[in-house]
């Protein structure tokens, strides 16, 4: 029944404009992020060049080319903005679209009237949902690796491709926290519409509001010459410090960088804490999912009768 | 003996403190066509509800072919068929694609043959690789009844199944009762508000009025009871308490 209810939920899906929608525009965004990191990269190379001739002139002798050592993987850096972005919203409508129809059209009552247990039916659904995303994260990393190949002219390194490959499988576990969170609006209201802006509201908060609260106050206070609007006080911000931890989004983007070789470097323990919040969320979510679907009255629709 | 197709012993159920049906005690053997009456809110649906196991009973037993739909849920699954009221089916997929899904949740060992099998036996093949999106509400219905037989139950469980239809689609789907039950021998229980169909179509009927059973015998026995009404219309508010 599982896998019955898995590929039900694939070949679905696969016909979903709105999905599909979300996913060509993360994949072509995937492309482009090879490419604007190929542009920026060429343009500061080019100022590089540029001042090593006016220095020459005047004999002062040049700084070492700070690019020669940048890593491959650097290029990519825009995926660390754009999975939090397109490619949560898309993972939330994946998880919407996998619950609305069951609930809202009542397709639930005949599924429940078959051999279908509610342990089967929930794990058939996280299954299928983790295979779609799974999908989209390999054909991600195809093209990543592709526009890597065309803009570097040469095949990525075993290590360079172990490090993409693990960066989209963090990517998954991310973006399967969206999913589950897509399910459990649809799980927790009556209507589709509203499950939907409860969705997209804790996409706001993890993407946007918890982010700026944890980490983002100060910075930006520091980096602009004004008084900070905050506060004066450093209490304030050491305790949003303290919150920074369940930050998912922000733990998220912290770990991928040190994954894409872009980041501070540290010791592979501390990205493997900044992950276990996201593995954490996840766990709870599909924890709440399956009690939902548990307790959920799939004969709701006709109470009145 | 065989087990009856369907057994209420003393069912009772409530939404909260609301109570929706009152110890209804109810036997239906195998072959039968069961038209339920009853006005909106009288508790059909809830009947339906419990006999498909999708709700759990306040009080009592109730059993399908023998099974206890709390108990030996699957078993009771494996033996019965169900169409709510308001047949929706996955609009993106096509109809064989619908049917082959329920098919395979119903532990059928070929889906795609039954698929193929049942849209023939209704003579809907033509729909078949059409996406549900498309349909009408008269071919919904029919996909509808089609996912309800993919597995060929024992019991099948109507709700209003006429609702939405129009005269045409009313006399197909009075015609497809009739053959399911001819020719397959299916059990068929039909919550209706259609009187004039319960009178063409039912062997048996009961009528329910706020939660209560409030009559239950064979059509040939209430036409006989009845002789002066006019009409089954007239029979059923007189059942009802209500002046013909």
């Amino acid at each position: 029944m599982t896998g019955a209810i898995a590929a039900q939920l694939v070949l679905s899906l696969r016909r979903q404009r709105t999905f599909l929608a979300l996913l060509v525009t993360l994949l072509v965004m995937t492309a482009l992020a090879g490419v604007i990191g190929w542009i920026s990269h060429r343009t500061i190379i080019k100022v590089y060049d540029e001042a090593v001739t006016l220095l020459a002139t005047t004999g002062t002798p040049a700084p070492p080319n700070p690019f020669d050592t940048k890593p491959t993987l650097a290029l990519l850096s825009n995926m660390v903005i754009y999975i939090p972005l397109i490619g949560a919203l898309m993972a939330l409508v994946l998880g919407h679209l996998s619950m609305a129809d069951d609930q809202s059209s009542g397709i639930g009552r005949l599924i429940f009237s078959r051999q279908v247990t509610r342990r089967s039916y929930v794990t058939g659904k996280m299954l299928g949902a983790t295979t779609v995303l799974a999908i989209i994260m390999a054909a991600s990393l195809l093209v990543s690796a592709v526009s890597l190949l065309i803009v570097n002219g040469a095949l990525l390194s075993a290590p360079d491709l172990t490090r993409l490959v693990v960066f989209y499988l963090l990517s998954l576990l991310y973006l399967m926290a969206f999913a589950l969170v897509g399910m459990v609006s649809v799980l927790l209201t009556r209507r589709r519409s509203m499950a939907l802006l409860l969705a997209l509201g804790v996409w706001l908060v993890l993407t946007f509001a918890l982010p700026q609260f944890t980490s983002g106050l100060r910075p930006t206070a520091s980096l602009n010459p004004i008084t900070d609007p905050v506060s004066t006080s450093q209490t304030f911000f050491d305790v949003t410090a303290k919150a920074r931890p369940i930050s998912v989004s922000e733990q998220y983007k912290e770990a991928s960088t040190r994954v894409l070789e872009i980041g501070t470097p540290e010791s592979a323990l501390a990205t493997s804490w900044r992950v276990a919040p996201i593995g954490g969320l996840v766990l709870i979510l599909a924890a709440l999912t399956a009690l939902l679907v548990r307790r959920h009255d799939y004969s709701r629709s006709s109470v009145n009768e | 003996m065989e087990e009856p197709a369907v057994q209420m012993q003393g069912v009772s159920h409530r939404y909260g403190t609301e109570p929706v049906l009152r110890e209804i005690n109810l036997t239906i053997e195998h072959g039968e066509i069961f038209g339920f009456l009853g006005h909106n809110g009288a508790g059909k649906t809830t009947a339906i509800n419990i006999l498909t196991t999708l709700l759990v009973p306040s009080a009592g037993k109730a059993r399908v072919c023998g099974h206890d739909v709390v108990t030996a849920r699957s078993k009771v699954t494996e033996r019965i068929g169900y169409l709510p009221s308001d047949v929706r089916l996955y609009d993106h997929m096509t109809a064989t694609e619908n049917l082959e899904f329920f098919a395979k949740l119903s532990g059928v060992s070929d889906p795609r043959k039954a698929a193929t099998e049942t849209l023939a036996y209704l003579d809907s093949s033509d729909l078949g690789p059409r996406r549900m999106s498309t349909f009408s509400t008269g071919m919904r219905q029919r996909i509808g009844i089609a996912q309800a037989i993919v597995h060929q139950p024992s019991v099948l469980f109507l709700d209003e199944p006429t609702s939405g239809l129009d005269p045409s689609g009313v006399r197909q789907l009075r015609e497809t009762i009739l053959r399911l039950n001819g020719e397959l021998g299916m059990t068929v229980f039909m919550n209706t508000h259609l009187l004039s169909e319960v009178s063409r179509v039912c062997t048996t009927i009961g009528v329910l009025n706020h939660g209560e059973l409030i009559y239950k015998d064979s059509m040939a026995a209430t036409t006989e009871r009845f002789p002066d009404e006019a009409s089954l219309e007239d029979i059923y508010e007189r059942m009802e308490g209500r002046p013909a």
